[in-house]
């Protein structure tokens, strides 16, 4: 019972501040729709160079495809060859493509331009794209050609792409920026707590009380947890509405995930408001986390390939275990026997942490 | 000059008078970088990959080791499975699982295809949860195949491309990842510093001081806000240093280029903080706001990880209100192109537009709070 008023009372805290509450509500919902927008579009337009040195009608034809492509932007296309050093320096070109006449011995397929792919090496990622793609473009027309001589190639590759059959990355970014928010707000307000009730003395008033410090620390961290579970589904929903994404697997199995990934984050939170001695600290320890966190997560680069040395670090990154259950429960519409593993690590590591941050919690209380 | 000095000179004690903070600032983005310089990376290796086999001749198991001896895949070869399963649900299982990222079939009929001159198929199942990744195995298999056949067929020189890489010779993504995290990580580092500044005096009533005092309101914001250049100048030294000495990374342009522009950047972030700070009532709200600006979009809008030319105009023009999209073009056009001065004149003006306006805004707001004060 004593709980019970104590929760109120902190929620009435929360509540009271109309600002915290947009910067809750409004401000990610905002953010998930804009940002959605930025990793719905797959890598398009990309500004590219033709050098044509060959006058064979093949070369002629491949170009033109390239050019009507919206995969590339083609900024110029020259017939004599530059210094491509310069144009990369110059321009904001990712990769040149020089087509001329091969200058091997002739035969049977001679009259295919050779090719070269020169690529800028600042974005090397654009450029390794473009490439794919060039490669690709080039690959087809040969193939419509030889069809046309009543050719063939010997070995035909045939993909099918499961879970995900049109490449959107909406899908799961979207609920996975869902995520990403969630873990900067909440994991925010909960560390500036605490060292802000340090700052003014209120926590002495608490501590002062009947309450056990056990109980003073679920007053800390449940009122958060309700209200980043809310902003989670509100989150979740508008995405699947706008993006007109559908939840394949169970809703149940996300809201478990989630509850133990808030409480993850939400002890952990406190933690750094234990530890440090003034908000600043707490706000630089937290967007430290928040940073490695968000990075190493998975959502945007593979996090298979981190370094040994640094694998720890993601191994115990519990965003990443959410925005596996996401991408399951999305995507591939698994049920909970699919990823129970990520459960129980998940679990584990809210454990480690809520402990940790309890035992320091009451160490500073009885001090 | 008198009056801006002296508000400096108390901010400076502030910032000196808790060293603990102050060391927190300067370590925290330097583990950063090392951290993630290491660990970002868009390079894919070991794919896990299934291969069911069931040709079982000479020519399957030649297009096989095209595949294993790739070390870009790593293959498991699921032909025969243990349990009383056939190897199909097999590796759709592994494949749901997540333990297999696609796998690849040939059926009993390649090697006799071949022979004939008929066209001859292979399978690839690939887990497209990913799309990026999916997108990418893809383009592997398909330059997999080709070479296969170039090798094992008539049709040897069908398609000749060569590929050299500029600037960048070994392909690392640190070069590209690395001067972006110093661009990333500055925005919200100055954002953050001055947001705090003027909030933390509204909450603890000291403000009053300041409103009473006999400074103009551009002197109260533009001193509090110039000792942050220093520690934020210093900062980018370290990181810049860091990155050149650790990650080996070039630096081709020219340093003093370089810095000029990063103080422009600097003060751009700062303001954007101090901004925040005068419209906030609380150093909560203050810091929220600066996170939840600076965070996300400087990592995503900013062409930090993603292209900027691939987004839809709308949001190619919200990229021009992210400071980060500039300094991003800037620093790894001098680092890695050995840019100079002439090429980031937009660029430059932007910041410098950016500055005036944050601190024009910032000084209007406490300028309005002043008169309701009075």
């Amino acid at each position: 019972m004593k709980l019970f008023f104590l929760l109120k009372k902190e929620l009435i805290e929360i509540l009271r501040q109309k600002e915290v509450l947009a910067i809750m509500f409004i401000a990610p919902i905002l953010q998930t729709i804009v940002l959605g927008y930025v990793v719905k579009t797959d890598v398009e337009n990309i500004p590219v160079q033709i050098v044509n040195l060959s006058e064979s009608p093949h070369a002629q034809r491949l170009v033109q495809r390239v050019v009507h492509s919206s995969l590339f932007d083609v900024h110029k296309i020259t017939k004599r060859p530059g210094n491509t050093k310069e144009l990369f320096q110059k321009g904001k070109i990712t990769a040149v493509f020089v087509l001329r006449d091969s200058r091997k011995e002739p035969s049977e397929f001679r009259p295919y331009p050779e090719i070269q792919i020169l690529m800028g090496g600042v974005d090397a990622n654009t450029a390794q794209i473009a490439a794919g793609y060039f490669n690709g473009v080039a690959r087809n027309y040969i193939l419509t050609d030889l069809e046309n001589k009543g050719l063939s190639l010997p070995v035909k590759n045939k993909t099918l792409i499961r879970y995900n059959p049109n490449l959107e990355s909406i899908n799961y970014m979207g609920p996975g920026i869902v995520a990403l928010l969630l873990t900067i707000t909440s994991m925010f307000l909960t560390s500036i707590g605490v060292v802000r009730e340090k700052e003014q003395q209120t926590l002495d008033t608490l501590l002062i009380s009947r309450l056990t410090p056990f109980e003073i620390y679920l007053g800390k961290t449940l009122p958060m947890a309700l209200l980043g579970i809310l902003e989670m589904f509100i989150g979740i929903g508008v995405v699947m509405v706008v993006f007109h994404i559908s939840l394949r697997g169970s809703l149940g199995a996300l809201l478990l995930a989630a509850v133990i990934f808030l409480f993850a984050i939400l002890s952990y939170a406190l933690l750094i408001s234990i530890i440090s001695t003034s908000q600043q600290q707490a706000l630089f320890f937290s967007w430290f986390s928040m940073v490695i966190f968000i990075l190493l997560s998975g959502l945007f680069t593979p996090v298979e390939n981190v370094p040994p040395a640094f694998h720890w670090l993601a191994d115990i990154n519990p965003l990443r275990y959410l925005i596996e259950i996401i991408r399951e429960i999305f995507l591939k519409g698994n049920g909970i026997a699919y990823f129970y593993k990520e459960i129980f690590i998940l679990l584990g590591i809210t454990g480690v942490v809520f402990s940790l941050s309890l035992l320091n919690f009451k160490r500073m209380v009885t001090k | 000059m008198k009056r801006i000095k002296a508000v400096t000179a108390k901010e400076f004690l502030h910032i000196l008078r808790d060293p603990r903070s102050l060391l927190i600032v300067f370590i925290l983005p330097v583990v950063m970088i090392f951290v993630l310089g290491y660990s970002l990376s868009f390079d894919l290796e070991n794919i896990q990959t299934g291969l069911i086999d069931y040709s079982q001749s000479d020519l399957s198991r030649r297009l096989a080791n095209k595949f294993s001896q790739n070390n870009i895949y790593q293959v498991k070869d699921l032909t025969h499975p243990q349990a009383q399963k056939d190897g199909v649900t097999h590796a759709e299982e592994l494949l749901r699982s997540g333990k297999i990222k696609q796998y690849i079939m040939i059926p009993p009929d390649f090697s006799q295809r071949m022979k004939r001159n008929q066209v001859s198929f292979i399978g690839a199942v690939i887990d497209g949860s990913d799309s990026n990744i999916a997108n990418i195995i893809h383009q592997y298999n398909q330059r997999v195949v080709q070479e296969f056949i170039q090798e094992n067929t008539r049709f040897r020189d069908i398609l000749d491309i060569h590929t050299k890489l500029f600037f960048n010779p070994e392909n690392k993504s640190t070069f590209f990842i690395v001067p972006g995290l110093a661009a990333v990580i500055m925005i919200m580092i100055t954002a953050l510093l001055t947001s705090l500044s003027v909030s933390r005096e509204k909450e603890t009533g000291s403000i009053e001081l300041l409103f009473i005092s006999p400074l103009k309101s551009a002197q109260i914001i533009i001193g509090k806000t110039a000792p942050y250049v220093v520690v934020a100048l210093l900062e980018g030294m370290i990181i810049v240093l860091f990155g050149r000495f650790w990650f080996h990374i070039p630096i081709k342009g020219n340093l003093l280029i370089l810095l000029f522009f990063a103080l422009l950047y600097i003060i751009t972030g700062l303001s954007m903080g101090i901004t925040i700070s005068t419209i906030a009532s609380t150093q909560k709200v203050a810091m929220m706001v600066s996170l939840l600006a600076t965070l996300l979009p400087s990592i995503l809008i900013s062409g930090f990880l993603f292209p900027l030319e691939s987004l839809t105009p709308i949001l190619r023009a919200v990229s021009y209100v992210v400071p980060a999209t500039y300094f991003l073009e800037i620093i790894r056009g001098i680092v890695l192109k050995g840019a100079s001065w002439s090429d980031f004149i937009t660029e430059g003006l932007a910041l410098m537009g950016f500055c005036i306006l944050f601190l024009a805004v910032a000084t209007r707001k406490f300028n309005q709070e002043r008169k309701v004060k009075k």
